[in-house]
């Protein structure tokens, strides 16, 4: 056992010593080290040096545990004062966790209080775009309010339109909203857009109202006329505007009618109508035309004013308006046309400025049938015709003035063959005219009834005969002239008439005169006698004086103009002529036809009463016709 | 008949004679206008109307010639007596010297006139009561002496005008009726009868023995 141990024992010393032996100081940096700092103090190496260096290093060590003692203390210190304010760490932390737990708990109410009041915002949101959205659709938006009321220098804008018809949207739409039951707040929406609607209107009205005259003119034609279909919703200040348009128009119509006439086109193209007042139709025409085309360019302008309106009745409007609007014209037309009616010239001209008055009055009455200037018109005409008409009377009296004696040749004197050849003239023009029919009959009436009246005179003159020829050749010239025109059919039958009377008595002078010249007048007494007996007994009724009769009888069948009155001769017309003859031609036939049969008559005991006539009535009168 | 292209079946020819003054004119201008014509002016030569009237159905034309009474157209005037089928022969019942100078009237009417010429006689003015110068009594009886017919009328209040111009026509009607009046004499006058002589100054006999004699 203590082998064992003893060589276990030498086994472990082996093993140390053998471990120091093995180990190799110069890789041992721990030794190294010890070595290095040996070397610092341990010099010397003496004896003396070698027992010192025990104490020397325990001298050492202990100046080095002091050292680090001190140095310790230091590091204690140190901790202490990281301990203390640790502690005081830990105290402020605790203190603070104090408080946040307390803060806590005061947060959970405030949360509480929080979460309420995002809910409510949250329904507030909701809220507000309800609100938003019934703001949009029952409030106009500032934009809209700015062009609905405008600035004072503020041009109108075509949109204000869409905002009136938006205010009047918003209106009918408070209706859905008194259904709903929001009855006061209806009312109040409906009351702000009446009055958003009135002052969008009374704007509009100023608006229009200054620039409505200037319809025509493209860039402003679409607003007046919108305007003017919101207005006719308000007939008050609709009236006002088309007053005031009226006005304008009336006024610049009146001063274009001046200027044209004084003044004429820029530049004297077209010259001024006043330059050729001097030939009255020209002028007349001239102001007629002129009114005429400016009447219908305002007619249109109204139109144009007026398109949109359909609620009245436009076309009323615009004739009502026609008849201000043209009141300015009146005057000036009136005192030029009266001018000229009243200065004395040919009844032709006058007629035919009638004619024209006639015409455009027509005409300008198809646009314009009241107020002022159809009276105008009307008087012009009126005065016209009556002032052609006197002035006709004046022109057919003065040549009428002395009663001339009929020529030698008993035909018509020359006042009337003037006469008729100015009535020719004038019913020629009357013939193509309006209301032709009482024209002529007024013009026929005007000369006719002097003319007729001076020939009656004229023939109060003169022998039957001669009366009877000269009136016949007047009728005759006058049935030739007017038998060329309608409607006188009145007059031509007294001509007629007249006529017939005349040949009547001409017809009785020239039998008269042929019995005459046959001394047939004794022959005519014993024949209508019926108190006698035989006729051949009968003095102036022997076959001798019958024979002279006879031989006469054949003469004039022979030269059937020699026994005729020389006044015959002088008959214008040939089929009074003929006339005229044939009658008194039959009037002797009735006799010789007569005296035929009495002679043939056994009672009146001729002997053999055919050798007496060498002619039977037949046979004569075929001679004669 | 030639009723041309107007509507009725006649013509008569009227004639209105009588002194300056008595209203003629006014007579006629009362019965073919329906009105009084005052200031009516003296009648030159002569003046004619017309107006259609209707008697039994018939229409008829009435063509009337109004006369003037100066003496200086007398010449005139005698040219229309002779187509005549009735006479108006018209005085003033206020001046008496109108009513004596009717006889004369009369024998012009007579001698220029077809023996059937129904021929009237009017007192005119009988509106003018209180200045009568000649009363009914005496003119009827001159009418019907001389077988005239008589009214006495007024050309202001047409009083018996129209009365007047239609018995006339009913007379003249009457006749053709009867056959006394040849149509072709209505119508147009004498003219165109052969018997022509009949209103010669010659011869002034009467048409009807000259008819008479014929056979």
């Amino acid at each position: 056992m203590d082998s064992e141990k003893d060589i276990e024992k030498e086994h472990v010393l082996s093993k140390r010593l053998n471990k120091i032996i093995q180990a190799r100081i110069e890789n041992d940096e721990e030794t190294i080290n010890a070595f290095k700092q040996l070397s610092t103090f341990y010099t010397e190496n003496s004896l003396q040096a070698r027992r010192n260096l025990r104490s020397q290093i325990e001298k050492r060590s202990l100046d080095i545990n002091k050292q680090f003692l001190s140095s310790f203390l230091e590091v204690k210190n140190s901790f202490d004062c990281i301990y203390n304010d640790i502690a005081d760490m830990s105290k402020s932390i605790q203190e603070m966790e104090n408080r946040l737990h307390n803060t806590k708990t005061q947060t959970k109410q405030l949360l509480q209080q929080t979460s309420i009041l995002q809910n409510e915002r949250k329904k507030n949101i909701i809220q507000q775009n309800i609100v938003n959205a019934f703001l949009d659709r029952f409030q106009l938006s500032e934009e809209h309010l700015h062009i609905l009321q405008g600035g004072k220098e503020q041009l109108l804008t075509p949109e204000i339109f869409s905002v009136i018809d938006r205010v009047q949207k918003i209106h009918n739409d408070c209706k859905i909203l008194m259904q709903s039951g929001l009855q006061t707040l209806a009312l109040d929406i409906m009351e702000q857009m009446t009055l958003y609607q009135e002052a969008a209107l009374e704007r509009l009205y100023r608006w229009t109202q200054n620039h409505c005259r200037n319809v025509e003119n493209p860039d402003l034609t679409e607003l007046i006329t919108q305007a003017m279909l919101r207005l006719q919703d308000r007939p008050v200040l609709f009236k006002y505007v088309i007053d005031e348009y009226c006005i304008c128009r009336r006024s610049k119509i009146t001063d274009d009618f001046v200027n044209a006439l004084t003044r004429g086109g820029p530049s004297g193209n077209p010259a001024p109508i006043e330059m050729r007042a001097h030939d009255s139709q020209i002028y007349v025409t001239d102001m007629l035309v002129w009114l005429n085309k400016a009447i219908a360019i305002e007619k249109q302008n109204l139109s144009l004013l007026l398109m949109l309106c359909t609620k009245n009745d436009s076309n009323d409007i615009i004739t009502d308006s026609l008849a201000v609007i043209c009141e300015g014209i009146c005057q000036p037309l009136k005192m030029r046309v009266e001018k000229i009616i009243n200065v004395p010239s040919q009844a032709s001209v006058l007629y035919s400025v009638v004619n024209l008055l006639r015409y455009y009055k027509k005409c300008i009455c198809k646009i314009v049938n009241k107020g002022l200037i159809q009276e105008t018109l009307q008087e012009l005409q009126e005065n016209s015709e009556k002032s052609f008409l006197a002035t006709l009377q004046n022109q057919v009296d003065s040549k009428l003035v002395r009663v001339e004696a009929p020529p030698r040749d008993l035909s018509p004197t020359l006042a009337i063959t003037n006469l008729l050849a100015m009535l020719r003239d004038i019913l020629s023009t009357a013939n193509m005219s309006e209301g032709r029919e009482t024209d002529m009959v007024k013009i026929a009436q005007t000369i006719m009834e002097p003319l007729l009246r001076a020939v009656n005179e004229q023939s109060s003159r003169l022998p039957p005969t001669d009366m009877a020829v000269y009136m016949l050749n007047c009728m005759y010239e006058m049935y030739t002239c007017l038998s060329l025109y309608e409607f006188m059919d009145d007059r031509l039958e007294r001509l007629e008439a007249q006529s017939d009377a005349q040949i009547d008595t001409l017809t009785s002078e020239q039998a008269g005169s042929l019995v005459a010249n046959l001394n047939l007048g004794p022959i005519y007494t014993i024949l209508q006698d019926q108190s006698h007996g035989a006729l051949s007994e009968v003095p102036g009724m022997e076959p001798s004086n019958l024979r002279n009769f006879l031989e006469k009888m054949d003469y004039l069948a022979a030269h059937p103009d020699s026994a005729l009155l020389q006044q015959i001769n002088l008959l214008t017309s040939s089929k009074h002529k003929k006339s005229v003859q044939k009658r008194s031609f039959d009037v002797l036939l009735a006799i010789y036809k007569q005296l035929y049969q009495a002679v043939l008559d056994p009672v009146n005991k001729y002997d053999s009463p055919h050798v007496i006539f060498n002619k039977t009535p037949d046979e004569l009168e075929k001679i004669f016709s | 008949m030639s009723a041309g292209p107007y509507n009725y079946s006649y013509i008569f020819k009227y004639i209105i004679i009588g002194d300056m003054g008595v209203g003629k004119s006014c007579l006629l201008h009362q019965f073919t206008e329906k009105k009084f014509m005052a200031d009516c002016p003296h009648t030159i030569g002569v003046e004619f109307g017309t107006r259609i009237i209707e008697v039994s159905g018939q229409k008829i034309k009435l063509q009337i010639w109004d006369t003037a009474g100066q003496e200086r157209f007398r010449a005139v005037t005698r040219s229309y007596y002779r187509g005549a089928a009735g006479a108006l022969m018209v005085y003033d019942i206020t001046r008496r010297s109108t009513y004596n100078h009717l006889s004369s009237w009369l024998t012009d009417t007579r001698n220029l006139t077809n023996p059937s010429t129904v021929i009237f006689l009017i007192g005119n003015k009988c509106d003018l009561e209180g200045q009568r110068d000649v009363t009914y009594e005496e003119a009827s009886k001159f009418a019907e002496e001389n077988g005239l017919m008589f009214v006495e009328a007024s050309a202001k209040t047409g009083d018996n005008v129209e009365e007047a111009f239609l018995e006339t026509a009913k007379k003249i009607y009457q006749s053709i009726q009867d056959g006394r009046l040849d149509l072709n004499a209505a119508e147009s006058g004498v003219q165109h009868k052969p018997s022509q002589p009949g209103r010669n100054p010659l011869s002034n006999d009467q048409q009807a023995n000259k008819d008479n004699c014929a056979c």
